[in-house]
Formats: structure tokens, C-alpha cells, sequence
């Protein structure tokens, strides 16, 4: 072999063990090498002999697990099967459903007593607050009433503005228009006593 | 490669879960690789088949100890060898039949027999750690780094193995080779 010849990566090649750099790097070492190339194919021939044993086939099927005895118990059978359906979507709602309910129920107190205008009225009997929440709706509805009507007359009072605002301007117009009319006529009127006028002095002048 | 609509690391994972019929497939696709395997190293068909059965066993009773479903194969075998080991050293070592008989029943047809029985005899001959390394390397077709997770060994020695290995076979089969291809 000559220098530089490694048998180990020469193996390490022969059985597709090296990565791509180093196998271009002994396929190059291998087309200069004589003792190598005899060497591997030395390696091929032996490996391919050995490969001459085929493999048998087995001469009984494993199937070991099936048997019940191999099986888990019918309890950790039930218990697989129900995490594996959907029963493990209803019962994982179920439990959160529950524990609202539960958070809630123990929130609600705690609500309660932070408002003392609650517990005044858990003292009142059923009259008494029957009559407080009438006359609590009788008032708000009152309120709402009032601010409809207060609106109401906000916006009428605006619109009663505005027109006669678009009144005044109109009636304005109207008289300016007028007058630019009258001084109109007042002219043409001097014009024709004018020219009424000067006819006779003009029919004099003409007969002398 | 083979194309298989359910990948094994999907049957593990269903195994895992308790699914009986998933770890059958395992079974299935593997029985034969792991009986083959333990074939070579005790050279009876009867032990092999038994020693496969408790592999199998092992295998579905620590399934959920397996980390990487995509290291399933060598760590099956690695089952596969600790129970072997201890078959061995249990029981004294029996006298199995003998290369010949052995060498006629695998020989596939159209192969002359004076090969398989010559290769029968060399692997004879090997010791039991280089016979596991060819095994594993020539027969099962695993990488250095998965030989040495099944044996627990380091890669080197896995290396120095197969190579001293495969030196005494290429001195024992070469007039074979000469006449098996001529």
C-alpha cells in the first residue's frame, strides 16, 4: 500500500459509512491506488459471499400480544378506551362546566357583601322592596321621560329659529327686490313726462 | 425502500397507548429481522424462536421507556442481545447442529453449496463478538453508531471488530470465492 492508505476508511467506504466529502476524496485515492482498489474489491467479493446465507423465514408468527393474557386489565382496557373517545371531550367540559359552578358559588358572597346597598335591602320584606323597585322604575322612567321631552324641545326651538331666520332673510330679499323695481318705474316715468313735455315746444318750432 | 402507509414510529406511539393490534404490526414488520439475528448467534432455529417470543414480550412491557420511536429498530436489538447474552450464559453452550446441516437448509437455490457451507463454517469460527458485529453490519445493515448502541460499545471497538472480522473471513473464504465464481 502506498503512503497515505488507510484501511479503516477504506472499510468505513466500502460500507457507505463516509460522508460525501471524504468519499470523493477516497474515490480519487482509490482511481491512483492499485493496492486499494485490490483491497476493496478483496472487501466486496468477501461481503458478498457472506450475503450467499439468505434469511430464513420464521418458521411460527409472533403474535404473542393478542392473547388476553398479554392484554392490560379489563379496568385499564375500560378506562384506555374512554380516554380514547369522545366521552373524554364531554367529561373534560363537564369538569370545567363544574368548576365554574363551583368558582361561582363561592365568588357570589364575597360580591354581595361588597355592595352595603344589598344588604339594606335584604332587611326590607317583600312589600317594601316590591315598592322600592316600583318606585325606583317609576322615577327612571320619569328621568327618561323628562330628558325626551327637555330634547324635544331643544330641537323644535332650533328648528323654530332657523326658519325664522330663512324667513327674515327671504322677507329682506323681497323688499330689496321691490325697491330696485320701484326706483326702475320712478325713471322710466320721468322719462316719458320729459319727452311729454318737450313735444309742443317742438311742433312750435317747426311752424315758423 | 419500501413504502409503508403507517410509519413505525406512528405504531409506537399508538402502542404506547395501549393499542394491541398497533404493536402486532410492529411485530410483524420486525419478527423476522430479530429471529434471523438471534439465528446466527445461537444456530437453533428452537431458540431463536423462543428467545424472539420474550424479545417481543420485552419490547411491549417498555415501550413507554423508548425515547426516540425513530431509534426503535436498535433498540429492539439491543433486547434482542441482552437476551441472547443471558441465554448464553445460562445455559451451557449445547451442541447446536452442526454447520452443514445448517449450511444445506439456507443455501438458496442456484448457489453452490460448497459457498454456503464455507461461509457457515468461517462465521463458525469467528468469536461471538466479531460473528454479532458482522451480523449486525453485513446481515441487518445498521450504521457503526447504531451497532455500538445495541452492543453498548463504543464505535471503535464496534470497528476493530467487524475489520479483524472481516480479515479471517476474506482468508477463509478466498479459495471458495475462487471457485464459487468461477
Amino acid at each position: 500500500m502506498e503512503s497515505g492508505c488507510d484501511r479503516e476508511r477504506l472499510c468505513d467506504f466500502a460500507f457507505d459509512e463516509l460522508a460525501a466529502p471524504a468519499r470523493a476524496e477516497m474515490e480519487r485515492h482509490l482511481a491512483g491506488c492499485a493496492a486499494c482498489a485490490t483491497e476493496l474489491a478483496q472487501l466486496q467479493l468477501t461481503t458478498a459471499a457472506l450475503r450467499v446465507l439468505p434469511d430464513r423465514e420464521i418458521p411460527q408468527r409472533i403474535a404473542f400480544v393478542s392473547d388476553k393474557l398479554f392484554q392490560p386489565s379489563p379496568v385499564v382496557r375500560f378506562f384506555s378506551s374512554f380516554w380514547n373517545s369522545g366521552a373524554r371531550l364531554a367529561f373534560a367540559s363537564a369538569c370545567v362546566l363544574a368548576a365554574a359552578i363551583v368558582f361561582s358559588a363561592y365568588r357570589r358572597p364575597a360580591e354581595t357583601q361588597s355592595h352595603p346597598q344589598s344588604v339594606v335591602t335584604a332587611g326590607m320584606t317583600r312589600d317594601e322592596l316590591s315598592h322600592e323597585m316600583d318606585a325606583r322604575i317609576n322615577k327612571a322612567v320619569s328621568d327618561a321621560v323628562a330628558r325626551v321631552h327637555q330634547e324635544d324641545a331643544r330641537v323644535t326651538k332650533a328648528a323654530l329659529e332657523s326658519a325664522d331666520r330663512k324667513a327674515e332673510q327671504q322677507r329682506r330679499e323681497l323688499m330689496v327686490a321691490m325697491g330696485e323695481q320701484m326706483n326702475t318705474l320712478q325713471k322710466r316715468l320721468g322719462v316719458l313726462t320729459e319727452y311729454a313735455m318737450a313735444g309742443p315746444e317742438r311742433n312750435a318750432g317747426t311752424g315758423q | 425502500m419500501i413504502f409503508r402507509a403507517v410509519e413505525d414510529a406512528d405504531l409506537i406511539v399508538r402502542a404506547r397507548r395501549g393499542d394491541v393490534e398497533a404493536f402486532n404490526l410492529l411485530v410483524s414488520r420486525w419478527e423476522k429481522r430479530v429471529f434471523n439475528y438471534l439465528l446466527r448467534l445461537t444456530g437453533s432455529p428452537d431458540d431463536s424462536l423462543d428467545l424472539s417470543q420474550d424479545v417481543f414480550l420485552k419490547a411491549y412491557q417498555n415501550i413507554r421507556k423508548l425515547d426516540d420511536p425513530a431509534r426503535f429498530g436498535p433498540w429492539l436489538f439491543r433486547i434482542a442481545h441482552n437476551e441472547a447474552c443471558s441465554d448464553f450464559r445460562k445455559r451451557r453452550p449445547e451442541p447446536h447442529e452442526d454447520a452443514a446441516a445448517l449450511a444445506d437448509r439456507e443455501a438458496a437455490p442456484g448457489i453452490a453449496l460448497d459457498l454456503s457451507l464455507a461461509v457457515s463454517t468461517a462465521l463458525d469460527r469467528l468469536t461471538a463478538e466479531q460473528r454479532e458485529a458482522v451480523v449486525l453490519k453485513v446481515y441487518q445493515g445498521f450504521k457503526f453508531e447504531e451497532i455500538a448502541e445495541i452492543l453498548g460499545a463504543p464505535v471503535s471497538t464496534v470497528k476493530s471488530r467487524l475489520y479483524t472480522a472481516l480479515g479471517l473471513l476474506k482468508e477463509e473464504l478466498a479459495p471458495a470465492n475462487k471457485r464459487g465464481t468461477k
